[in-house]
């Protein structure tokens, strides 16, 4: 049975209706979930819809009840896309998956290309701030996320985060790294403040993981598997990680000078930057990648080396990460 | 480090070597096929300087523990490099020595000793950029 024959079958059940899937493609990149594009007609009318379906291996381990009800909460608020149904068992599909409309018309840039947003950088830059500042704005106590997502203490945020990526370390790594297991110590000797506030965490909050319309203008946040409450500033520093910098040492993401980000986080969150708590949650959030780069290798070898976006994961980002960690311990401790 | 430059190349090979079904031909084959090319570029930087490396960093790990081992304990005795210098031998030999040096580090910081603490953490950014790949500057869309 075709993917598209199961398609037809499942959401045929699900509305009660005769369903006709057409033009269904895989959209290239990410590893943690299978993207599909396709048309869904019933009763006269043509849905453009977006599969996002778990692959066989996935590089991260991920909740999909989370990441639907992240849509949920945000859907109407923000450029985020309306959800449309989740199957955690798989259902006709056979491994979990959720369906959400499709928001035609936009690119997502890759993390590793120069000047990706042109001319349109900076308005780009100042929604992405905002946007970010909205999401650490909410309250989450009412959105539809908090009916499953676990709600830290303000203090236990950074503990949390930090043993779950450095458990994912432990069981992962393949070969010794001593650059990321002195940043954990490192982190663990140092912990950062209590979260001023406990909020919506995107936990993939970068460049790359939004469509823009090639104009200056952000049309969908996407990617929210990684979605849990937490440390608001924890999105901050991944959101401006140097990995996803487009090779600009003076703006973060490649978009905006790092204050003016700021300034706008701020104004949009209502919620203060500690420097001290951001630095904590930089050096976190490169741990939190090399993690997920550590994942990445071991499922490049456990499928048998045919996933390329998980080659280039394991590999390119790991290193790139060893660096940022070396050059952020070396600042911690004056060397540089 | 994982994967080594043979696991990329023969990823290369055979994610390849497969056909897709119909609905990841189109867009998904050519990012497919992007991804690999650039997966080949730094493969190629790798072959050209992987296996220097690996010996200036397990010379620079021996060094720094050797120079330790009074003070530590430490019983020596660390492997050297295989005569024929492949990058599978060398990062056996590698894994080795890491573990020995997150070990040492661990007992630096326990005692508070910041002129070896400082010496690691330099080897550190001497390891991560002896290992760095650098990507061309790819145009964005």
């Amino acid at each position: 049975m075709s993917l598209t024959e199961r398609l037809e079958a499942y959401l045929s059940r699900i509305w009660s209706t005769p369903v006709a899937v057409s033009d269904l493609s895989r959209i290239p990149g990410g590893a943690s979930r299978e993207t599909y594009r396709f048309n869904a007609r019933a009763d006269g009318e043509t849905r453009p819809l977006i599969l996002r379906r778990d692959p066989p291996g996935s590089l991260i381990e991920t909740d999909r009840n989370l990441e639907y009800l992240a849509f949920e909460s945000f859907h109407g608020a923000l450029p985020v896309p309306r959800p449309v149904a989740m199957e955690p068992g798989g259902a006709e599909l056979e491994r979990p998956f959720f369906i959400m409309e499709r928001v035609d018309g936009g690119a997502a840039a890759s993390p590793f290309t120069v000047l990706p947003y042109g001319d349109h950088a900076r308005a780009i830059g100042e929604q992405f701030f905002r946007i970010l500042g909205t999401i650490a704005g909410a309250d989450p106590t009412n959105l539809p996320l908090a009916k499953k997502a676990e709600r830290p203490e303000p203090d236990d945020c950074w503990r949390i985060a930090l043993e779950h990526w450095t458990k994912v370390i432990e069981d992962d790594q393949q070969h010794p790294q001593p650059i990321v297991w002195a940043a954990i110590r490192a982190l663990r000797r140092r912990p950062p403040p209590p979260a001023q506030a406990v909020r919506v965490v995107h936990g993939d909050y970068r460049t790359g993981n939004f469509l823009h319309d090639g104009a200056g203008k952000i049309l969908a946040i996407l990617d929210w598997e990684m979605v849990h409450l937490g440390d608001p500033l924890e999105d901050l520093g991944w959101a401006m990680d140097p990995l996803w910098g487009h090779f600009e040492a003076d703006k973060v993401g490649g978009m905006l000078p790092r204050e003016e980000a700021l300034a706008l986080w701020r104004e949009a969150s209502g919620l203060q930057v500690d420097e001290t708590a951001l630095a904590w949650w930089s050096l976190f959030n490169a741990v939190k990648g090399q993690a997920i780069w550590t994942s990445a290798a071991k499922e490049y070898r456990d499928g048998g080396f045919k996933d390329p976006v998980l080659a280039i994961s394991g590999w390119y980002t790991a290193r790139r990460h060893d660096q940022i960690l070396a050059e952020a311990l070396m600042r911690m401790e004056g060397l540089s | 480090m994982t994967p080594s430059v043979s696991d990329i190349l023969v990823g290369n090979f055979l994610c390849m070597a497969e056909p897709g079904p119909p609905e990841q031909q189109g867009e998904f084959m050519a990012g497919k096929v992007g991804v690999v090319a650039l997966l080949s570029l730094l493969a190629a930087q790798e072959a050209e300087r992987g296996a220097a490396a690996r010996v200036t960093e397990n010379a620079a790990i021996r060094e720094i523990l050797a120079e330790a081992a009074l003070d530590y304990g430490l019983q020596g005795g660390w492997p050297a490099d295989p005569v024929e210098l492949t990058i599978g031998g060398l990062d056996r030999v590698n894994a080795a020595l890491r573990l020995a040096l997150i070990s040492l580090h661990e007992a630096v910081e326990k005692r508070g000793d910041t002129v070896r603490h400082a010496s690691i953490l330099q080897l550190y950014a001497q390891m991560a950029e002896l290992r760095r790949l650098d990507l061309p500057p790819l145009p964005g869309r």
